[in-house]
């Protein structure tokens, strides 16, 4: 079954170029020119994966992220013409999982849905702790004592990544590498806002964190009480 | 005796230091007062003056009262006493006595009438015969009080008496009472004849002490009246100066805060004199300037949200021309030559078209003043090779070879690593694409407070003229020369923009036929810029061969990292101690 990629842009040729390549890739395309219906194609379509325009006519893409966000973990993949810090920063922060800066090469482009459509590893461990978090690799799901946390599949990675090697501190490139799967130097905001979203979902005190523990300087590692 | 005076000297010492210190700090408080504040040097002036003035007036007065108290005082005693004197030489003229005791008695009643004036002023008699050759003195110096005697009458008055006949009078200070202080008085003398041919001085000792104290009572009034008017006069040019000083302080304290950015102030208005239209011009210059600083920040911010629109609308369009470039570039193998060729061309051409745009908003970024530092430790070796290791596939295809040499091993400032990255890569294109094939070098150095990448290269080379245009927009030092990579022309622009946001410095040599080399110069710390005339660590053509390779490109287009000469060979080699640790050096000397 081929993954759907639901490709939110008001401008119709790069939509179309974007489908071009994507089907090349063996993906299945599916378009939307606006904001406005962007979440209800949303809703009918049921993507893999978004691939959304900042600027769009009827709704901002911020604001469609957060909505879509709210409904649904699908990897959401930013088309950005803005490189500015403000608006990369804010799409994250509504919880886009990555980004594409435009011009961007067909390469670029699919590599990151790659990255995000990876097949789920199947891990030897199925179960990792970290603190009091428990986390089921196979079921794919997170929870502290009875409650489950609900986590987007990056922010799940991310967790995994760390509670894979509880003592292993992951500096900000490792963890671009391993969970982004970036191969060269990238954006290292991406893992800073990240480690504040998944820390806002799992940490008791995200003010005091104790399950993702940032080393000043280096980066961050699984909290000391893991396992 | 010593040990004491020895332990006391410095103490006294010690305080007359401190009390210097002290007056040292007062009178440089006063001078910054002086310099500082207009109504102090208005209050100091005016008192100085006034005081001044009341000095020359009131000694004027206070000598002209003491004249006038003096003088008529001075009438009446000596009509006083010139009328005494008759009555006195009329009694004498009409006594007959002869004998000693006689004239003893005669002397003594006569005299005793003398005690008091018509007006009840203190006085007291003297009588001092004047002929003591003649054997005629009748009767010894005599005086109405024991304690005053002939001495107590001033020589120069007695001399007088001698020279001439009349009433002479002068000037003394003399002790009125037995016990009581000395007073000042008026003598006045005369000479009388006792019996035939033989004359007395008869002196009248006059206590003047009365206009004395009233004269120093006045003195002390006017000294008084001096001290309040000079308080009052004080008071008065504080209240004035502070109301035309006041407006004029306002006036400066809000042309400080809209100095430093507070365009809203303005001053109070109030009543039409002429600090009132002052106030009104002021603020009317603060509003023009603030309506013009309005305009140009929102020329700036549409210049910002313009260029950034225009990131948005050209890059969407490029995205698309991009990505079926990359399609029919792909495709290539399948078409004829014709075309092949043309989806190459338009696949290389809109990669550089893609460079070009990004670059004219880069420097459209700097122009608006939005470009901003995001400043991190950054270590310049990591820079150096990641770069050198990019560009190595175009050093292997131009046949350069590019030579990484330092004493270092790692060199860290505090600065934007994208933009140092930037920079380092603008360079080291640069000087690969001129640099003829001919080995590139790129030498760094540091210092306490800069570090320095050079990059030199040994190709064309070019001339003072043209080293002076190098860094100015779209400069291109031979227009027909062809171009091999299709740089942007702006390279080296924001390459200055990048170096001079970290407060740094880019400079260029060249020499036809020698090379060219590029110096950059960054301030180890955020918080310091450096100026024109700080030192780069590095000369400006650096002696490439002074400086051990550290790494370099290989034929094949990639990096080859050699061991540091540091790590190789432990501390102090002869030929590297001295630049390895000038430091240390200094500071091992005694």
């Amino acid at each position: 079954m081929n993954a759907r990629i639901l490709v939110v842009d008001d401008d119709a040729a790069l939509s179309e170029m974007i489908g071009i390549v994507l089907t090349a890739e063996g993906y299945e395309p599916v378009f939307c020119y606006d904001g406005a219906t962007a979440v209800d194609t949303f809703r009918a379509v049921r993507p893999d994966l978004l691939l959304l325009d900042l600027m769009l006519p009827g709704k901002d893409g911020i604001q469609v992220c957060r909505e879509i966000r709210a409904i649904s973990d699908v990897p959401v993949v930013m088309l950005t013409a803005k490189s500015d810090t403000v608006d990369v920063v804010r799409g994250l922060e509504a919880g886009a999982d990555d980004y594409v800066p435009k011009p961007f090469k067909p390469a670029e482009l699919v590599a990151r849905v790659k990255a995000r459509l990876r097949p789920v590893e199947r891990a030897a461990s199925a179960e990792l702790r970290i603190g009091d978090v428990s986390i089921d690799v196979t079921g794919h799901s997170v929870r502290r004592g009875d409650q489950e946390i609900n986590l987007t599949p990056l922010e799940f990675d991310l967790l995994t990544a760390l509670a894979r090697a509880p003592h292993q501190v992951f500096s900000r490139e490792m963890l671009l590498r391993d969970v982004w799967g970036y191969q060269h130097a990238a954006d290292t905001r991406l893992v800073n806002v990240h480690v504040q979203r998944l820390r806002s979902k799992i940490e008791l005190d995200p003010e005091n964190p104790e399950i993702v523990v940032t080393v000043r300087g280096v980066g961050y590692k699984a909290g000391s009480s893991a396992r | 005796m010593t040990a004491p005076d020895a332990a006391a000297s410095p103490r006294r010492r010690g305080f007359a230091r401190r009390l210097a210190r002290r007056l040292r700090l007062g009178r440089v408080l006063l001078l910054r007062r002086w310099r500082q504040s207009l109504q102090f040097r208005a209050i100091a002036v005016s008192l100085t003056l006034t005081a001044l003035a009341f000095f020359v007036t009131g000694s004027f007065l206070s000598h002209q009262i003491a004249d006038r108290l003096f003088n008529d005082r001075l009438q009446q005693v000596l009509a006083g006493a010139t009328a005494d004197f008759e009555d006195v030489q009329a009694s004498f003229d009409a006594s007959d006595a002869s004998a000693r005791d006689e004239l003893q008695a005669l002397v003594a009643s006569t005299l005793g009438s003398l005690a008091t004036d018509r007006a009840d002023t203190e006085r007291r008699w003297i009588l001092v015969p004047m002929d003591y050759t003649s054997g005629q003195t009748l009767i010894p110096a005599q005086s109405q009080s024991p304690w005053m005697t002939s001495s107590t009458v001033p020589p120069e008055l007695q001399e007088r008496l001698e020279e001439q006949d009349g009433v002479f009078w002068q000037p003394a200070s003399v002790r009125m009472a037995e016990d009581g202080d000395t007073v000042p008085v008026i003598v006045v003398g005369t000479v009388v004849e006792l019996s035939q041919n033989s004359p007395y001085g008869l002196y009248l000792v006059y206590d003047f002490s009365d206009p004395q104290r009233t004269l120093d009572a006045m003195h002390a009034v006017l000294l008084l009246s001096v001290v309040a008017l000079l308080l009052l006069v004080g008071a008065i040019v504080w209240y004035v100066t502070r109301e035309v000083v006041r407006p004029v302080s306002t006036t400066a304290r809000v042309a400080e805060q809209l100095a430093e950015g507070d365009l809203g102030v303005r001053m109070p208005v109030g009543g039409t004199h002429e600090v009132a239209r002052l106030a009104r011009s002021f603020n009317r210059m603060a509003d023009s300037l603030q309506e013009q600083i309005t305009q140009l920040e929102q020329l700036s911010s549409m210049q910002q949200t313009f260029v950034s629109d225009v990131s948005h609308e050209l890059r969407t369009p490029l995205t698309t021309v991009r990505m079926a470039a990359e399609v029919l570039f792909n495709a290539r193998e399948d078409f004829d030559p014709v075309n092949r060729r043309s989806a190459e061309l338009l696949y290389h051409q809109v990669d550089r078209f893609d460079s070009l745009l990004a670059d004219l908003l880069e420097i459209s970024r700097f122009d608006a003043g939005a470009a901003r530092l995001e400043v991190a430790t950054v270590e310049l070796f990591s820079i150096i090779h990641d770069v050198v290791e990019a560009a190595a596939p175009l050093a292997a295809s131009s046949g350069s070879v590019v030579r990484v040499r330092s004493h270092l091993s790692r060199c860290t400032v505090q600065g934007d690593h994208r933009r140092i990255e930037r920079i380092l890569r603008n360079l080291v294109v640069n000087a690969l694409e001129h640099g003829e094939g001919r080995p590139v070098d790129v030498l760094v150095a540091q210092s306490e407070t800069a570090a320095a990448v050079a990059v030199r290269d040994h190709g064309i080379g070019m001339t003072e003229e043209e080293a002076a245009q190098v860094f100015n927009r779209f400069w291109r030092a031979d227009p027909a020369r062809a171009r091999t990579t299709g740089g942007t022309g702006l390279g080296l622009a924001i390459a200055t923009e990048d170096t001079r946001l970290h407060g740094g410095r880019l400079e260029v040599w060249g020499a036809p036929g020698e090379g060219a080399c590029f110096l950059l110069t960054l301030p180890r710390t955020r918080a310091r810029r450096l100026g024109p005339d700080d030192p780069s660590p590095l000369p400006l053509p650096p002696d490439d061969l002074a400086y051990p390779e550290t790494a370099e490109t290989t034929p094949t287009g990639s990096l080859s990292l050699m061991a540091a000469p540091g790590l190789v060979e432990p501390a102090g080699t002869p030929a590297d101690a001295p630049q390895a640790e000038p430091v240390h050096d200094e500071e091992a000397r005694p």
